[in-house]
């Protein structure tokens, strides 16, 4: 399918925060309680409309497990966004964001956008990060912030898509130099012109799970 | 209340007729498993998703997940227990159903129900042999018939494998030699199994497979006992821990011998050659996991008991060679590729954008791949890895750049490879490759001899292209590889003239009229903007090197002779912070020396902020050559340091100044093309000028002098940048005020050429004498920068100093 824009994100946090059903929940719209461990990398894909034009986003969900850290690294470099995930139930992996942002930064491209997720927001009886910590954190890094639930599907797809917003914000300033594949951004191979039902603004697209690539 | 009922209602019922237990249940799903194969009829067409088979795995496995969750302390509990014992063989006929794929589709789902057993389970005990053993079977039974349907799930099951062992590395050594029988009786089903599952398996001989070469001593599982060998079994007691005596907790075998193989690595390795790229990329995953683990043993057993590194540069190298010979070498240097997405990207039809894209990416790709690679690996193989991508990729790619078909892909293709390396290791073995190892004769500076030659041939797409890729070296620049291109040659400070001069030039510093000469400078500088305040705080020396640059163009035929040379100078102060950075490392000397190497062994005071600089050059006659002296020594030498002196006194001078300079083929390379400016393509100047300005930022003093100093005393047949360069001025100066209204040409061309108009290289009708023009006042104004700046450097560095 033609996209006037592909952009690549991965998911990176600890393990068992959520990464997985995160990704399941927006390209399959389900929530699936029993998943493998992630072992390597997963991929996944989904087209979105912002402002009119198809937007595919490919996505890179990686293994939380340190075992696996000398894969996420390859990954870093040529992503445009990252979807950073704690999981608000377990305040160790609260403590270890700085540890993910410190490999980020210095592996990723300086332009990278970096959404801040609190996960398992269902489980408020559970809670043991206050909205407010993961907030506060995020500003003083320079993050997006918003807290999901990939079982109720809360706040999902705005995390997705506020990324992918954002990217499209930073293209339009002119700071992606989208001809530079290592961006993680490239150009489709025409515009498509804005579909009839691309009111503008930004939606997820029509793009069923299974239509990527 | 009717909670209450219902829950004494059950509790009646239990005691009548107990729940099963979780291992009751298990056995129950493995007897339906078995009576559905007592009863199979082979020639049945049914499918083995419509079967119920499936659904009794999968409760197996659940029942183990389910278990786990409630053992204390990695303990195993009683179904795990049983796989362990071997007392419910369903890993062995899981093994079987990936042989036979009976009823069509089993094959599939054993494989995906062993990678779900590994990843359920926080310890699915690998190490013992009923459970490693039916998933090597699996494995290799898949081995056997390459490029299966099943491909994607093999290598997942590899994949998970290699997890385990990263998180216990001691698990390695289940997948070598001595655990590994020969594979005859490796793959041989376990006869009870096949009496369970009486489906005659296709013959088992094993083909010709590469991975088993060399068959091994018949059951060594009798005579070695790392792994804890599982007969007269003790080994899972009623509720044993799962984690005390297992593989990892024992000693690692450390001694291998030629036939030794390490198992996991050579599986790995199998799948590189598969046509889907997502296998591909999971066994890449593989063997990054593997090589980077920790433990000396099991980087030995990557590089001594498999090919796995020379199988890697090997591919590069094929990869290299799949690339088409027309391929358009522009395209190269646009590639921005990072191999974990190329398995995407060639999934998506829109990225083949160009002629040879496909085949581009798949070489820089695997490039990134054995980059990556060098980076996370262990050691040892990362000394092994880089010598294989020399000796497998390198040298044979060296053919490829000497053949004149295909010199100039070659050259765009090895100046993007140098350009995007990031492993250090790897661009060390770039650079003394390409620079030669050897002291003397030809074979001292390898190909780089070569390549410097074939700039002079006047092929100016072969000189263009080479130009840019010693950029790509000298940016890349390693201290081996500088100190061969340029620094072995004037270390020796032979560029300087020998005893005459010098008398002149002792005369020259106390003659009266060079004192008015340099007065004169400073009027026409106060008047002058051209410098742009660029001066504002300099001292007479740095005037006159400065002014020297500046004014080698007559004001008449310059383009701007009023622009300032502000962003120059902006430019040349982050470059040479840069640089500064890159070399504080380097075994450098602070200050001009007459040594015979610069790379000798003796140990410099090496900071960055190392320079001669000109003005020193010109205070009051102080002979001071050390041969070799450092910073810290000169500094308390009563500030001799800083005195450099235009006299040499030291017993080097006059031996390596009778000797004629010789400038090396680099050098000589860029002062002629230099003085043919003239007559080559604007692109072939611009590199040839920014490569020159990246040596002249250089820190180091010898070089420094040899570049910047306009004044240096040498003798005649000595080539110096600022004598080509007057050479070339002059010589414009003469030709272009021939050119009919060639003031207005001038201003055009400067306008085009700043335009930036990339419509302009196509356009035929250039005037590439002036077009050298502007590049030579350009140039002209980004050294007086380059000079200025490390001046300033200097200044900042030690004010104290210049305040005699």
């Amino acid at each position: 399918m033609a996209y006037a824009y592909l952009f690549k994100y991965i998911i990176i946090g600890d393990t068992g925060v959520g990464k997985s059903c995160l990704l399941l929940q927006f390209t399959d719209k389900r929530f699936q309680p029993v998943h493998d461990l992630t072992i390597g990398v997963e991929f996944g894909a989904r087209m979105i409309t912002i402002d009119g034009k198809q937007i595919k986003l490919q996505i890179w969900d990686t293994a939380g497990q340190e075992a696996f850290r000398s894969i996420t690294r390859s990954y870093y470099r040529g992503a445009a966004g990252a979807l950073l995930v704690y999981d608000i139930t377990r305040r160790d992996t609260f403590n270890h964001l700085t540890t993910w942002l410190e490999d980020a930064r210095q592996h990723s491209n300086s332009n990278m956008v970096i959404m801040l997720i609190g996960n398992k927001s269902d489980l408020e009886s559970r809670r043991e990060v206050k909205k407010e910590e993961g907030e506060a954190f995020a500003r003083e890094h320079g993050l997006v912030f918003m807290e999901t639930s990939a079982k109720t599907a809360a706040n999902v797809e705005e995390a997705f898509i506020n990324t992918a917003k954002e990217i499209y914000e930073k293209i339009q300033e002119g700071v992606f130099d989208i001809n530079n594949e290592a961006n993680g951004i490239k150009i489709g191979p025409q515009h498509s012109n804005a579909g009839a039902g691309g009111a503008g603004g930004a939606g997820a697209g029509g793009a069923p799970p299974g239509g990527c690539c | 209340m009717l909670s209450r009922f219902s829950d004494v209602l059950q509790t009646a019922a239990d005691v009548l007729a107990p729940p099963a237990t979780r291992l009751e249940d298990f056995e129950y799903h493995w007897k339906m498993v078995v009576n559905f194969y007592q009863n199979y009829e082979e020639s049945s067409k049914v499918h083995f998703e419509d079967t119920r088979v499936p659904h009794h795995l999968h409760q197996m496995l659940q029942l183990i997940v389910d278990e786990e969750k409630e053992q204390q302390g990695g303990t195993v509990g009683p179904c795990l227990e049983a796989v362990i014992q071997r007392s419910v063989g369903v890993l062995d006929a899981l093994s079987l159903l990936v042989s036979v794929d009976r009823p069509p589709g089993a094959r599939y789902s054993a494989l995906t129900l062993a990678t779900s057993l590994l990843r359920r389970t926080r310890s699915p005990c690998l190490n013992s042999p009923h459970v490693y053993r039916p998933l090597q079977r699996m494995l290799l039974i898949c081995n056997e018939s390459p490029a299966s349907p099943t491909e994607k799930e093999e290598v997942e099951l590899l994949l998970t494998l290699c997890g385990l062992v990263r998180k216990e590395p001691g698990l390695a050594n289940i997948f070598t030699t001595p655990f590994v029988e020969d594979t005859a009786s490796l793959m041989m089903i376990p006869e009870d199994i096949k009496t369970l599952i009486p489906i005659k398996s296709k013959a088992q001989t094993p083909k010709k497979n590469p991975l088993f070469e060399v068959d091994m001593a018949p059951n060594p599982l009798k005579t070695v006992s790392i792994v804890r060998v599982n007969k007269d079994d003790n080994y899972v007691q009623s509720s044993s821990s799962a984690g005390d005596d297992n593989v990892s907790s024992k000693s690692h075998k450390t001694v291998y011998d030629d036939n030794d193989k390490f198992l996991l690595i050579d599986l790995l390795l199998s799948y590189l050659d598969s046509a889907d790229n997502q296998v591909v990329l999971r066994a890449c995953e593989g063997v990054l996991i593997v090589s980077s683990l920790a433990e000396d043993d099991i980087a030995a057993l990557v590089t001594g008991c498999s090919p796995a590194c020379e199988r890697l540069a090997a591919r590069l190298q094929r990869r290299y060679r799949a690339l088409p010979p027309d391929l358009d070498p522009a395209a190269v240097d646009q590639l921005s590729i990072t191999w974990a997405y190329v398995a995407q990207d060639f999934g998506d039809k829109n990225y083949n954008n160009f002629y040879g894209y496909r085949e581009l990416t798949a070489f820089f790709s695997w490039l990134d791949y054995i980059d990556t690679l060098m980076k996370e690996c262990h050691p040892i193989i990362a000394c092994h890895l880089s010598r294989a991508f020399r000796t497998q990729f390198l040298e044979p790619a060296a053919e490829e750049l000497a053949e004149p078909r295909s010199a100039i892909l070659a050259t765009a293709v090895l100046a993007k490879c140098l350009r995007v390396l990031d492993s250090q290791d790897l661009v060390n073995e770039f650079s003394s490759w390409l620079a030669g190892e050897g002291e003397g004769g030809a074979g001292e500076w390898g190909p780089l001899r070569a390549l410097a030659l074939r700039c002079l041939r006047g092929d100016h797409d072969l000189t263009l292209e080479t130009l840019r890729f010693f950029e790509a070296v000298i940016e890349k620049g390693t201290e081996h590889s500088i100190d061969r291109l340029v620094l072995s040659r004037v270390c020796a400070r032979a560029y300087r003239a020998a005893g005459p001069a010098l008398q002149d030039e002792r005369e020259r510093l106390n003659d009266l009229s060079l004192a008015r000469e340099r007065e004169r400078a400073r009027e026409s500088l106060a008047t002058d903007e051209r410098a742009g305040g660029l001066l504002a705080h300099a001292d007479d020396n740095i005037h006159r090197v400065v002014n020297s640059f500046l004014l080698l163009l007559p004001r008449g035929v310059q383009s701007q002779p009023l622009a300032d040379c502000e962003h120059y100078v902006h430019d040349a102060q982050r470059h040479y912070q840069l640089w500064l950075d890159i070399t504080s490392t380097y075994n450098w000397p602070t200050e001009v020396t007459c040594a015979d190497t610069a790379s000798s062994t003796h140990s410099y005071d090496s900071r960055p902020e190392a320079d001669l600089h000109l003005d020193d050059a010109f205070a009051p006659v102080h002979a001071h050559c050390e041969p070799k002296p450092s910073r810290g020594a000169c500094g308390g030498a009563g500030g001799c340091a800083f005195t450099q002196a235009l006299v040499l006194r030291s017993r080097d001078a006059p031996t390596t100044s009778e000797e004629e300079f010789d400038a090396g083929p680099f050098l000589k390379m860029l002062f002629k093309l230099l003085s043919t400016m003239p007559d080559q393509p604007y692109q072939v100047n611009l590199h040839l000028t920014s490569i020159i300005s990246k040596l002249a930022l250089l820190p180091h003093p010898n070089l420094h002098e040899y570049l910047l100093n306009p004044d240096l005393p040498t003798a005649k047949t000595t080539p110096t940048l600022f004598k080509t360069l007057q050479e070339v001025a002059r010589r414009l100066t003469m030709e272009v005020p021939r050119i009919k209204n060639y003031k207005k040409v001038i201003e055009n061309t400067r306008l085009q050429l700043m335009s930036e108009d990339p419509s302009y290289d196509e356009i035929g009708s250039h005037n590439q004498l002036v077009e050298s023009l502007i590049v030579l006042e350009e140039f002209c104004k980004e050294l007086a920068a380059i000079a200025f700046v490390k001046h300033q450097h200097q200044l900042q560095q030690q004010p104290h100093q210049h305040q005699r």
